[in-house]
């Protein structure tokens, strides 16, 4: 235990490491639980490819010498806030299927960009490119620890203060308009602030990852706990785990944190379907071994009764 | 001083989202205040014209008015007097949210963030509940309660609401006898003992036709409006429903008969 907290303390890149773990499993808590509550979990994964192509985007800016200052991260975000507001457009009644049709359309369009512009990009940054999707947690400078801070830090203060205009959104959005609540402007927060999220802790720790932590605990929570706290608590707890547990493991052998990290959070949600499916199958038990009610049963016997002795008088 | 009308509509015309007309020269006035259904059958435009009267799609043609505020220029005065509950299956199911956290939006939709529940919120939204016969599933995951019980709870949520108009849009589809009683006894009583209108959407005028004042019969415009025994007309009702709808009499009330059934929706 002493050896692991000498270890820790020696190396900074393991203390970034272990921040951005607790600042992603923040992300998954606020972001990924109001995702899977619309029927949204797709978007996790269309906004970190979106903003790969937005990555190329800057890398081609600034390699062109068109915009020299274009930071390629900018163009991540431009990217992932561009997919937000599509999928929010498409989702202003309220249907979800809408949603995860624009966002499927944005996926194709900005992977299709990517690769559009890998031809034009010299060969030696294209890798930077594919860093966003595979990512290394255990890789991180402090520039990115610090955004990855800064926007966890926001979405989090603003998930508390509207995370029941989130939810009113996400279970009635025309009687939330109805009584006077401005849905719309709740609408497209909540996608934005979770896009940009998503586009930053995706150049962190990498696309993979942050669809695995942010989806599969929040799925899973929400098949089993039964109240919004408990999930968005919950989703925090599992994601935390998974990354920690990573990360151990990749001391030990010789793995990848995030790979550990992201099949762990996968079962997770596989455990929680059995999970369910038990709790079920006691249920059914508890439902074959209940009775009629007496009453009822003796009712009905003396209505067959009263209708065979009419049966019977008629005969004669 | 008189007060507005509740409902006034002159020569409305709405459209469908897919561009189909919805409703065209509709033109009615309803005093306020009134326990109202607005019935007719399937695709007859009864959800969107209530829909135009919230300002949640606009007129193509024409106006209408809530209180004497328009639905287009004065909409925020009348979100702040209605209290809503849309079909049952326009509530999304896969949020875990607890009977109570359904009743309270009621209260918490009118207030600012962050929407904190008092302990005033607490006692009305019990009591909301105890109209419906619910009290006790109070922390109760509402996703899994049957159609009917959500259906009460949903009315409970606009009874525990502030407002002087409640909006249901087909409350008593699909839902038993006993759930259909309850619903329709606590919306009767809520509306006697309070100063407050309620409009309600059905395509079954039956359960609610001894409570009602005002009945709006619609198919595509206004093809009667009245009191409930004025539309119970055999041959209006048949012209609407179609030949099979029959009116039967039975203990000084007359019944409809149709083989109408299920809800409409539009998206």
């Amino acid at each position: 235990m002493i050896d692991i907290i000498q270890i820790i303390i020696t190396s900074p890149f393991l203390q970034r490491a272990l921040l951005a773990a607790v600042l992603v499993a923040v992300i998954a808590a606020a972001s990924g639980t109001f995702l899977v509550f619309r029927g949204l979990s797709f978007m996790a994964s269309g906004v970190a490819h979106a903003a790969l192509g937005g990555t190329a985007l800057g890398i081609f800016l600034q390699e062109s010498g068109l915009v020299p200052w274009f930071d390629p991260v900018l163009g991540a975000l431009l990217f992932s806030v561009l997919v937000a507001i599509f999928t929010g457009y498409a989702g202003e009644s309220g249907i979800t299927q809408k949603m995860e049709v624009a966002v499927g359309v944005s996926f194709a369009l900005s992977m299709s960009l990517a690769v559009f512009l890998m031809y034009y990009i010299p060969p030696y940054r294209v890798p930077q490119i594919w860093g966003y999707l595979v990512g290394d947690i255990l890789l991180l400078n402090d520039l990115d620890v610090i955004m990855l801070a800064s926007t966890a830090v926001l979405l989090g203060v603003i998930t508390l203060m509207f995370n029941k205009e989130f939810v009113y959104v996400s279970v009635d959005m025309e009687g939330s308009v109805a009584h006077g609540m401005n849905a719309r402007a709740y609408h497209y927060l909540m996608l934005i602030i979770s896009a940009l999220a998503i586009a930053l802790a995706t150049k962190a720790v990498g696309a993979i990852l942050v669809y695995a932590i942010l989806v599969a605990p929040a799925a899973a929570s929400n098949e089993l706990v039964k109240s919004v706290r408990g999930v968005i608590i919950t989703v925090f707890m599992i994601a935390l785990i998974a990354e920690l547990i990573g990360l151990t493991t990749s001391f030990v052998v010789y793995v990848s944190p995030s790979a550990i990290a992201g099949i762990l959070a996968a079962l997770s949600y596989i455990l929680a379907l059995q999970v369910k499916r038990i709790r079920e199958r006691v249920h059914m038990d508890v439902e074959e071994t209940t009775s009629t009610p007496a009453d009822l049963v003796e009712t009905f016997n003396q209505s067959i009764a009263i209708e065979e002795k009419r049966d019977h008088n008629h005969e004669h | 001083m008189s007060t507005p009308p509740l409902i006034e509509a002159h020569n409305l015309a709405v459209r469908y989202p897919n561009g189909e007309l919805a409703l065209h020269n509709v033109s009615f006035t309803i005093n306020s205040p009134s326990f109202m259904a607005i019935i007719g059958p399937n695709g007859s435009g009864k959800s969107t014209l209530v829909k135009a009267a919230l300002g949640l799609i606009k007129p193509a043609q024409g106006s209408i008015k809530v209180l004497g505020y328009d639905s287009v220029k004065q909409v925020s005065k009348i979100r702040k007097l209605v209290r809503y509950v849309p079909q049952r299956d326009r509530i999304e199911l896969a949020v875990p949210m607890k009977v109570k956290d359904i009743v309270l939006m009621g209260r918490l939709l009118k207030k600012l963030p962050p929407r904190f529940a008092s302990s005033r919120d607490t006692e009305i939204a019990k009591e909301a509940l105890r109209q419906v016969n619910m009290e006790s599933l109070w922390n109760h995951p509402f996703p899994e309660l049957s159609g009917g019980q959500r259906q009460r709870v949903l009315v409970a949520r606009a009874l525990a609401g502030e407002g002087s108009i409640l909006v249901l849009d087909e409350p008593l589809a699909g839902t038993d006898v006993e759930s259909q009683d309850l619903i329709v006894d606590a919306l009767g009583r809520y509306h006697r003992e309070n100063d407050v209108s309620i409009i309600m959407i059905t395509h079954d005028l039956n359960p609610i036709h001894t409570m009602v004042q005002d009945v709006l019969l619609l198919k595509n415009t206004v093809i009667g409006i009245g009191e409930p025994c004025s539309i119970m007309e055999p041959e209006l009702i048949k012209k609407v429903y179609g030949p099979t709808a029959k009116i039967v009499e039975h203990s000084g009330h007359r019944y409809c008969l149709t083989r109408d059934s299920g809800f409409d929706r539009h998206d």
